[in-house]
C-alpha cells in the first residue's frame, strides 16, 4: 500500500508546480517564435536587409548554361527541378496522394510550361535552400523567398513575383490583441526561438506549449493557420514588406540564360494577369502581386 | 524395489501441471497487453483530440511511407552486411595496413552520431563534388553506420567457428582464401544471422533519421502532414504504430530464423 500521508509533501510540491506553471502562462513570455533561416529572424536580430534583384541582362550565348541542361533532361523533352517546402500553406502543401499544390506550385508549373519543359519537385528543408550550395540537386527555388542583401551574395534573384507583408501574431490565450498590450518592445526587448519552419510555431501554440505566445510570419501564413483553426490573432500593422522572387544558386553552373528567361516569363505573367489571378485564387481574393512601395 | 508407486504417471502429471502453469502465464501476460492497449486507446479517444476523419483522409498517405522505410532498411542491411564481411576479415587480418584501416573504420563510425554521418553524406560530400539525391544518401549513411557495428558481430562470428574446422581444411591442402569462403564464412553466417536480424529491426527505427534529408518516408510524411493540419498527435501516432507493427513483424521472423539456426547446435 502506498502511504499517502508520507507522500503528502511530495504531492503538495507537485501540485504547487502545476499551479505555478499555469499562472505563469498568463504572463506573455518575451519570446517570439520564428522559422529558421527566415527574414523574420533577421528582423528580430536587427539584421534585416531587404534588397532588390541585381540587373538581369540577356547573355550573348546559352552554351554551357543551366538552361541547356534543363532543356536536355528527360531525353530532350526538358525538365525543370524546383525546390519546395510542402509545409507552407497556402504557398505549398501536400495532398492526400502525395502531390503538391499551392500558389508557389502553380507559379513554378506555369514557369516550366512557358519554358516548354516538364517539372519535378524536390523537398529539402528551408534552411538548405537559403544556404546555397545546392550541388545541382535542384535548379531553382520558387519558394516565396525574400530578396535580402546577404542572400544576394550566394543566390541570383529574378524580379519579385509577389509581395507579402510580415505580421506579428499572438496566441488567443495570451489575451494580447494589439502591440501596445506587450510589456516589452519589439524587436529589441525579446528573444527569438527558432523552429524548423514558420508553420512549426503555429503548431507549437496549437498543441498548447507555453514557452512563447508570439509569432512572426508572412500575413498569408498566419491567415492560413487561423483559417485552419489555430488559436491566434493577427496583430497590428505589417511589420515590413517582403519582395518574393525565384532564386538560383550562384555556386552552381552558369545560369545567366536561365535567369533571364525566367525573369522574362515572370514579367509576362505580371503583364497578362496570370499572377494576379493565381494570387486571388490562393490568397482569398487578395492581389499581392503589385509592389506596395511603388 | 519395494515402492509400489509407479514414477512415470507422477512425472507426467508434474509435466502437465507445469505446461498448464506456463499456458496460464502466457494467457495472463497476453491479457495484460490487451487491457493496457485497450485502456490507452480509450484514454486517447476520451481526450476528444483524436480526429477519425483526419486519420481516414491522411492515414493511407502516411502509411505509404512505410514502403520507403522498408526499401531503405532492406537495401541498407544488404550493403551493411557486405561492408561488415570485409570489415571483419580486415579486423582479423595479420596485414597491419588492412587491419589498421578496418579498425579505423569501426572506430570512426562507432564514435560519431548516426545523424552526423547522415548530414555529412547529404550536405558535406557535395563540397567534394559528390552530390547524392536523398534516398541514395540515406542508404549510404545507414549502410556505412550499420556496417561498422556488424563488423564486430561478424568478427565474433568468424572467431566462434571452431579452430579445428579451419585446421582440418588446411591440412587437406585448401588454400587460405578457399578455407575462408567455403568453410569459415558459411558457419560464421549461421552464427551471426540472429544478430543481423536484430540489427535489421534496429535499422527500421533508425531509418527515421533520414527524414531530416528530405527522404519522404514514414516520419517525414507524418511530421509534414501533422504540422500542416495541426494534428501532430494523430500523425505521430500513425507513424509510431506502423514502426511498432513493422518491428513486431520482423522480430517474429527473426525469432523463427533464430530457432531454425539453433537447431544445428543440438
Amino acid at each position: 500500500m502506498v502511504n499517502l500521508r508520507r507522500r503528502a509533501p511530495l504531492l503538495l510540491a507537485a501540485g504547487a508546480l502545476v499551479l505555478a506553471s499555469c499562472t505563469s502562462a498568463a504572463n506573455v513570455p518575451a519570446v517570439v517564435c520564428v522559422g529558421e533561416s527566415t527574414t523574420y529572424l533577421d528582423w528580430l536580430n536587427g539584421d534585416f536587409q531587404p534588397d532588390s534583384p541585381a540587373d538581369i541582362t540577356e547573355p550573348s550565348s546559352t552554351a554551357g548554361d543551366l538552361l541547356e541542361t534543363v532543356r536536355a533532361r528527360d531525353n530532350g523533352n526538358g525538365q525543370l527541378i524546383v525546390s519546395t517546402d510542402p509545409n507552407y500553406a497556402p504557398q505549398s502543401f501536400l495532398q492526400e496522394d502525395g502531390t503538391f499544390v499551392g500558389f508557389d506550385i502553380d507559379v513554378a508549373t506555369e514557369i516550366a510550361d512557358r519554358l516548354g519543359v516538364g517539372i519535378k519537385f524536390e523537398t529539402p528543408d528551408w534552411d538548405a535552400i537559403t544556404a546555397g550550395s545546392w550541388s545541382e540537386r535542384w535548379d531553382i527555388s520558387v519558394g516565396s523567398m525574400t530578396i535580402t542583401t546577404p542572400r544576394k551574395e550566394i543566390l541570383s534573384f529574378t524580379q519579385p513575383y509577389y509581395y507579402t507583408p510580415a505580421y506579428l501574431a499572438a496566441s488567443t490565450r495570451s489575451g494580447v490583441t494589439k502591440v501596445s498590450d506587450l510589456p516589452f518592445t519589439l524587436p529589441t526587448g525579446v528573444e527569438a526561438t527558432t523552429l524548423t519552419t514558420d508553420a512549426n510555431c503555429a503548431e507549437a501554440i496549437e498543441s498548447g506549449r507555453t514557452d512563447f505566445d508570439l509569432w512572426i510570419s508572412s500575413g498569408t501564413t498566419i491567415d492560413g493557420a487561423i483559417a485552419a483553426g489555430s488559436p491566434m490573432v493577427k496583430i497590428g500593422e505589417p511589420i515590413f514588406q517582403e519582395n518574393l522572387a525565384v532564386a538560383i544558386d550562384k555556386s552552381g553552373p552558369p545560369h545567366a540564360a536561365l535567369l533571364f528567361e525566367i525573369d522574362k516569363i515572370i514579367g509576362e505573367m505580371h503583364a497578362d494577369g496570370t499572377l494576379k489571378a493565381l494570387s486571388e485564387q490562393w490568397f482569398e481574393g487578395a492581389d499581392l502581386t503589385t509592389d506596395p512601395s511603388s | 524395489m519395494t515402492s509400489a508407486v509407479p514414477t512415470a504417471p507422477i512425472l507426467a502429471e508434474i509435466e502437465a501441471h507445469q505446461r498448464r502453469a506456463r499456458r496460464r502465464f502466457r494467457a495472463q501476460s497476453a491479457s495484460v497487453w490487451v487491457v493496457l492497449i485497450g485502456g490507452l486507446g480509450i484514454a486517447l479517444w476520451a481526450t476528444g483530440n483524436i480526429n477519425a476523419d483526419f486519420i481516414g483522409t491522411w492515414g493511407p498517405y502516411i502509411v505509404g511511407g512505410a514502403w520507403i522505410t522498408i526499401l531503405l532498411s532492406v537495401t541498407s542491411i544488404i550493403f551493411a552486411t557486405g561492408l561488415a564481411i570485409l570489415g571483419a576479415i580486415g579486423r582479423l587480418s595479420e596485414n597491419a595496413f588492412i587491419n589498421g584501416a578496418a579498425s579505423l573504420y569501426v572506430s570512426l563510425v562507432r564514435g560519431t552520431p548516426l545523424l552526423v554521418q547522415i548530414f555529412f553524406v547529404y550536405y558535406a560530400l557535395p563540397q567534394f563534388g559528390v552530390a547524392l539525391p536523398s534516398i541514395p544518401a540515406g542508404i549510404i549513411a545507414l549502410s556505412f553506420n550499420y556496417g561498422a557495428y556488424m563488423t564486430e558481430i561478424f568478427r565474433a562470428g568468424i572467431q566462434a567457428v571452431p579452430r579445428g574446422q579451419r585446421e582440418a581444411a588446411e591440412s587437406l591442402g585448401m588454400p587460405e582464401r578457399l578455407v575462408m569462403r567455403r568453410i569459415v564464412l558459411p558457419q560464421a553466417f549461421r552464427i551471426v544471422i540472429p544478430a543481423i536480424g536484430n540489427d535489421f529491426v534496429a535499422m527500421i527505427k533508425d531509418s527515421a533519421l533520414v527524414s531530416t534529408i528530405a527522404v519522404q518516408e514514414l516520419l517525414w510524411r507524418a511530421s509534414k502532414i501533422g504540422t500542416r493540419h495541426f494534428r501532430t498527435l494523430e500523425t505521430l501516432l500513425i507513424a509510431a504504430v506502423v514502426y511498432w507493427l513493422l518491428t513486431i513483424l520482423f522480430s517474429y521472423f527473426q525469432e523463427k530464423l533464430e530457432r531454425r539456426m539453433a537447431r544445428g547446435d543440438r
